[in-house]
């Protein structure tokens, strides 16, 4: 599958093209790649958390490595003053209109990262197996619980992770280490 | 010919006939063999020469602590394994290996001589030898001892192999799958615990495999072992890893297990992987990884034909195997006996058993008589005889006057057990304590380091009841008490150096085999002054060969006490260290190896400059396009004609590397007053400044330009390699000093791919594209940024100049990257548009004299000393790197100072790194003032241009230096580092 997509004469390119093997060939286990999104890196100190909520009508999540998800969008904790959006491209330019308007009320800073990541769909039974070849981290239902995200590493490549369901993850990762991941995804799956 | 194969004895399994290779010769073996059983099986004993002295050498014993038995296994091109324990390796069909440190022959080895004139070659001989010269280690001595040594050749093919790897998590990780370690694992695998049992053998069960006889709950011990594993394989919680090794123990409950999984397969799938490295983080650690018997030291006690007592009981009782027709036993411990029953009732003739302690239980001797065995109490072997194989040895008794004349007993095997040596590998790994056991005369496991427990014969607990007890207790099993038959007590003593009849000074009486130590080196070693083992190991090698002195490091330390006079507590203990047996290269690298070796970053443009025939270079993980050759063209042709086209009209180059930090918030403006040099607060938005950065010490970091999106929102550039450890400077000053400030960092390297466009007719190109920016000279004038669309897509627009001509650099969102340089560069056809790469770039701004951070700065270089002291805002309060500028030494005089070099010839060009002296007459060595940073062929000047750094370079404006270089010193005049429109006009063209 290549990641090519045309909007009007101009081609989206996410710079990842994924081998047969990946793509949901076998129902143990697939990776996709998600189609372009709006992201945005959301910064907050906690005292204005509440108020920036609030007024955003967000679902922001209060604690580190948890997300939330209403309709479309995604928000994932990542730090203590850390928040990733992820959107759908047309709710992306409503986002950035009512953040450029609530910067002048609240202090926080918002950073479109539209373009700076891709992200990958990796579901099926041997999901876990998979991301294990190369994410240290323990994917057990009971230490990473559905819902659950974190910014962890995939080999050398630095990757955020979340859990939505209990075979099936969301990656996200910068976007020129993706096709070294991609390649090492290929490779395990492979020689297994 | 004579088969050794015992029917009715040994595992269950189909007799099925493998036939294997060994030197060239066919035997024929079970599936279920080692190469060890099945060359025994055939009457084979001598399978390899030692490592030193060349010396025949057999099969020492049936694990993985073998020290003699090293062979090349052979699995075809690119696939020869060398110094392979034959006790290790699984047969399969067609299994192929040889012996090793020989030549011409096993049988006929020249270098044999060694041994004859080992007086020459004592302890240390390397180290007092090959000292001098100096210069003729590396390329005499080490080569010639590496050819003459049992290391065997590298190989120089590529692994074809190819290795997987995963991380693992349980909350119990037994390692050692012997009666302990699966009675742990039945008791922890009882609740929803995830447990990993892993083995290093094919077969799990460990010494029960050996033990047909015992008896546990009334049932046969083998058949307690096959219900077992039943129920484990029936368990989801477990994890069974047969053939693994647990090489290493790291910190927090952190394992390496190294897991063979085709080495074994007569015809694996070529894609499959070959091993498998498991890294287990486990919550608790059980190691039930038993004990290890210790050879006696005596005369010859290298000869084949001799091994360890307990591994002749295995290869009969679970191979099958007859290690001979008519064994000897020598021994300081009672279990020897029990593996002399065992052979007896196998029909073996028993020769004698020699035992060196005065009183040996009178229940074993019981059972000797019973067999007929002849037990000789307080006596020793003190030498053995025969070419290749053991053929009879000496005997003497040890009385109160001395030890007795010799008697010669006929025997074609010796079984020896000095005792056991517990395996504390790991748990030494682990950084746990141990102490002294005298009556073991061992070290066993003290206190833990980490959450792990030792159960067991590893623990100094012998015997299979205790094994069974501390297993299932340390698992969290309740404390039922097995019934449990077994063979034998476990006492022994322990006596280093055997006492002898012969001249000590002329025998050699084996402690480690594998690198030939013999007790003589050793004692040698505290007569030059030794007192320390670890020093005594170093000198004499002992315990430092791939088996790290499994079978050695206890009789060596126990001579050295002996010889020092010493408790052994006093002498020390080797510290163990990863990895428990060799581990290949292979496995540790994983998917680490060809094109996933590192990540190698691509930008969006990339595609494009792949298919324009660029050639690449890596600029940290970025592989950046170089110069874009046309046919016939070097590196110097293409960079003379992409500047040219830059300078004269158009060149468009992919800048998407440089590192981009968004900085935003109400504080932006102040952080950013901190962190950089220049001042920021005045810097209208849509405008953009050069930005300095320094270290705390004074010292050029980083620099990049700047440009104000908004009043809350600077859009910061990097240097390419300089990205991550800017931003990561930026963020400790953010957390650490100032958390005060209201202001965020984001890294927006990846957001924006940027194409840079170059020359006067830069904005002629784009203006057809742009909407909602006034392009104008009045309104968008050099050093502007601003935000608008080009193709329709937003971008940040920045008109600033890396290369002295009009010049752009358009951010485009990056997935539209590619389409966008595409389009652009169709449309600049008209202009002769030449893409160019990081070489002209350099070349184009070191005509400008703009410098390279890392190139001609190399972290000792000053604002000032770069030339660049106008980047510094003077009237700022604080800056990072503020203080140490007025630092006595960044004052004074004398320092190195950036300037431009013209060299005397203008067609030569000066080497980069070229060191500079003040005057060519000077006597050797000179003194040297400098060195260049840059140089390369102008082609719009039509010469060399060059920059150095040189001692109070700026006050030798218009003097000549001079560099020497191989074959002729070069002059150069001292001038400006700008050689090209020095008033700046051509950023102006309309």
């Amino acid at each position: 599958m290549s990641s090519n997509q045309h909007s009007n004469e101009l081609t989206i390119d996410q710079g990842v093209v994924l081998a047969p093997v990946l793509t949901g060939a076998s129902h143990e286990v697939s990776v996709v790649l998600v189609p372009e999104r709006a992201r945005f890196s959301l910064r907050v100190k906690p005292s204005n958390l509440k108020a920036l909520s609030e007024a955003s009508e967000l679902d922001l999540p209060e604690k580190i490595g948890a997300s939330t998800l209403a309709s479309s969008t995604k928000i994932l904790c990542l730090g203590p003053d850390e928040r990733l959006v992820v959107s759908d491209v047309t709710s992306g330019g409503t986002l950035r209109r009512m953040f450029a308007e609530l910067s002048s009320q609240i202090s926080f800073s918002y950073a479109d990262i539209s373009h700076r990541n891709v992200a990958f769909e990796i579901s099926g039974a041997r999901a876990v197996k998979l991301l294990n070849t190369g994410c240290p981290l323990d994917l057990c239902l009971r230490a990473f619980p559905v819902g659950k995200c974190t910014r962890t590493v995939f080999e050398h490549a630095e990757i955020t992770l979340l859990r939505e369901g209990e075979y099936r993850f969301y990656v996200e990762l910068w976007r020129s280490f993706a096709p070294y991941f991609v390649r090492l995804l290929e490779k395990a799956v492979k020689s297994r | 010919m004579t088969t050794f194969r015992r029917q009715g004895r040994g595992r269950p399994r189909q007799e099925k006939t493998v036939r294997f290779s060994f030197d060239g010769k066919e035997y024929a073996g079970v599936e279920g063999d080692t190469l060890a059983s099945a060359l025994l099986a055939n009457g084979v004993h001598l399978v390899g020469r030692s490592f030193k002295y060349h010396r025949p050498r057999g099969i020492l014993s049936a694990g993985s602590e073998e020290a003699n038995a090293l062979v090349a296994f052979d699995r075809g091109p690119g696939r020869v394994t060398l110094n392979v324990r034959a006790t290790t390796l699984d047969l399969y069909e067609g299994l192929t290996a040889r012996s090793q440190n020989y030549w011409p022959s096993l049988k006929f080895d020249i270098t044999e001589i060694n041994d004859k004139f080992s007086a020459l070659f004592p302890a240390g001989f390397y180290n007092k030898t090959f000292m001098w010269p100096k210069s003729f280690w590396d390329w005499v001595y080490e080569p010639f001892i590496r050819r003459a040594a049992g290391l065997g050749p590298a190989p120089s093919e590529p692994d074809p192999d190819h290795y997987t790897s995963a991380y693992d998590h349980c909350e119990v990780l037994i390692v050692g799958a012997g009666p302990a370690g699966i009675a742990a694992a039945l008791a922890a695998s009882e609740s929803s615990a995830r447990v990993i049992i892993a083995d290093e053998q094919a077969e799990f069960g460990g010494s029960l495999l050996s033990m047909p006889e015992a008896a546990i709950d009334g049932a046969p011990a083998w058949q307690w072992l096959e219900s077992g594993l039943e129920t484990l394989r029936s368990r989801d919680n477990v994890t069974l890893l047969p053939r693994t090794t647990v090489f290493g123990y790291y910190h927090d409950n952190f394992l390496g297990l190294a897991q063979s999984l085709t080495d074994h397969m007569s015809e694996p799938d070529p894609k499959e992987p070959r091993e498998c490295l498991h890294k287990v983080r486990a919550a608790k650690v059980i190691l039930a990884t038993g004990a290890i018997e210790r050879p006696l030291v005596f005369a010859d006690n290298d000869l084949p034909g001799i091994m360890l007592a307990s591994s002749a009981q295995t290869y009969l009782n679970r191979y099958g195997v007859a290690v001979g027709d008519n064994a000897a036993i020598f021994t300081t411990h009672d279990s020897a006996y029990i593996a002399a029953f065992d052979l007896s009732d196998a029909n073996i003739r028993i020769a004698a058993i020699i035992d060196a302690r005065a009183t040996v239980d009178t229940r074993l001797i019981e059972e000797a008589k019973k067999r007929g065995i002849e037990v000789r109490a307080e006596s020793v072997v003190t030498g053995a005889v025969g070419r290749f194989r053991v053929k009879r040895i000496r005997v003497n008794r040890v009385l109160a006057s001395g030890v007795s004349a010799p008697e010669m007993i006929d025997c074609d095997t010796l079984l020896v057990c000095g005792g056991w040596t517990p395996s504390v590998h790991l748990w030494s790994h682990s950084k746990g304590t141990l102490k002294w056991k005298s009556e073991l005369g061992a070290y066993v496991p003290d206190r833990p380091n980490e959450n792990v427990i030792c159960v067991g014969a590893c623990n100094g607990e012998f015997g299979l009841k205790r094994a069974l007890e501390t297993g299932a207790s340390a698992g969290g099993g309740a404390a039922r008490l097995l019934e449990v038959k077994e063979d034998c007590g476990w006492s022994g003593e322990v006596f280093g150096a055997l006492p002898t009849d012969r001249n000590e000074t002329r025998i050699k009486a084996f402690v480690d085999f594998q690198n030939d130590v013999t007790a003589k080196d050793i004692k040698l070693a505290v007569r030059e002054g030794f007192k320390s083992i670890e020093h005594v190991k170093r000198y004499t090698t002992a315990g430092m060969a791939t088996d790290q002195g499994k079978t050695s490091n206890l009789n060596g330390l126990q001579i050295a006490s002996n010889a020092l006079a010493r408790p052994v507590e006093q002498v020390g203990l080797t510290t163990f260290r990863p990895p428990y047996t060799p581990t290949t290269f292979g496995v540790l690298a994983g998917a680490q190896s060809g094109d996933t070796f590192d990540v190698t970053r691509k930008t969006p443009i990339d595609p494009w400059a792949v298919s324009a025939g660029a050639v690449f270079e890596p600029v940290s993980l970025w592989r950046r396009a170089r110069y874009f050759p046309q046919t016939g063209e070097d590196m110097y042709a293409a960079v003379a004609r992409e500047c040219k086209a830059t300078r004269e009209s158009l060149g468009i180059f992919d800048a998407t590397t440089l590192g981009k930090v968004e900085v935003v918030g109400p504080d932006a403006s102040e952080f950013m007053n901190r962190m950089y040099t220049n001042p920021w607060a005045k810097l209208g938005v849509g405008r953009c400044r050069y930005g300095l950065m320094l270290r705390e010490d004074g010292y050029i970091m980083d620099d990049g330009v700047v440009g104000r999106l908004a009043n809350d929102r600077f859009h910061v550039t990097t240097t390419t390699g300089g990205a991550p450890r800017v931003l990561s400077m930026m963020e400790d000053y953010l957390q650490t000093e100032w958390p005060d400030l209201d202001v965020w960092l984001t890294s927006i390297t990846e957001q924006w791919a940027v194409i840079a466009l170059n020359g006067p007719n830069a904005r002629k190109l784009i203006e057809p594209f742009v909407d909602g920016i006034d392009l104008s000279q009045e309104a968008f004038p050099h050093m502007a940024a601003r935000e608008g669309r080009i193709c329709g897509i937003e971008t940040r627009l920045f008109r600033v100049s890396f290369s002295g001509e009009l010049g752009f650099e358009i951010n485009v969102p990056a997935h539209y990257g590619l389409t966008i340089w595409r389009k652009l560069y169709e449309a600049g056809r008209e202009f002769n548009i030449t893409p160019y790469g990081t070489e002209t770039m350099h070349v184009l701004r070191a005509e400008k004299g703009f410098i390279i951070v890392g190139q001609d700065t190399d972290g000792t270089v000053t604002p000032d000393d770069a030339g660049m002291s106008w980047a510094i805002g003077n009237k700022k309060l604080d800056f990072v790197g503020k203080r140490s500028l007025e630092r006595p030494d960044i004052v004074a005089n004398g320092r190195k100072q950036l300037v431009g070099l013209l060299t005397a010839d203008p067609n030569f060009v000066l080497e980069e790194g070229a060191q500079i002296v003040a005057s060519p007459g000077q006597a050797i060595p000179m003194k040297m003032v400098g060195h260049v940073t840059s140089s390369y062929w102008s082609e719009t000047l039509g010469r060399s241009i060059a920059m150095a750094l040189v001692k109070d370079g700026r006050s030798l404006e218009g003097e000549s230096i001079y560099v020497p270089m191989p074959g002729a010193t070069i002059e150069a005049k001292v001038g400006s580092t700008v050689f090209y429109d020095p008033e700046g006009e051509r950023l102006n063209v309309i």
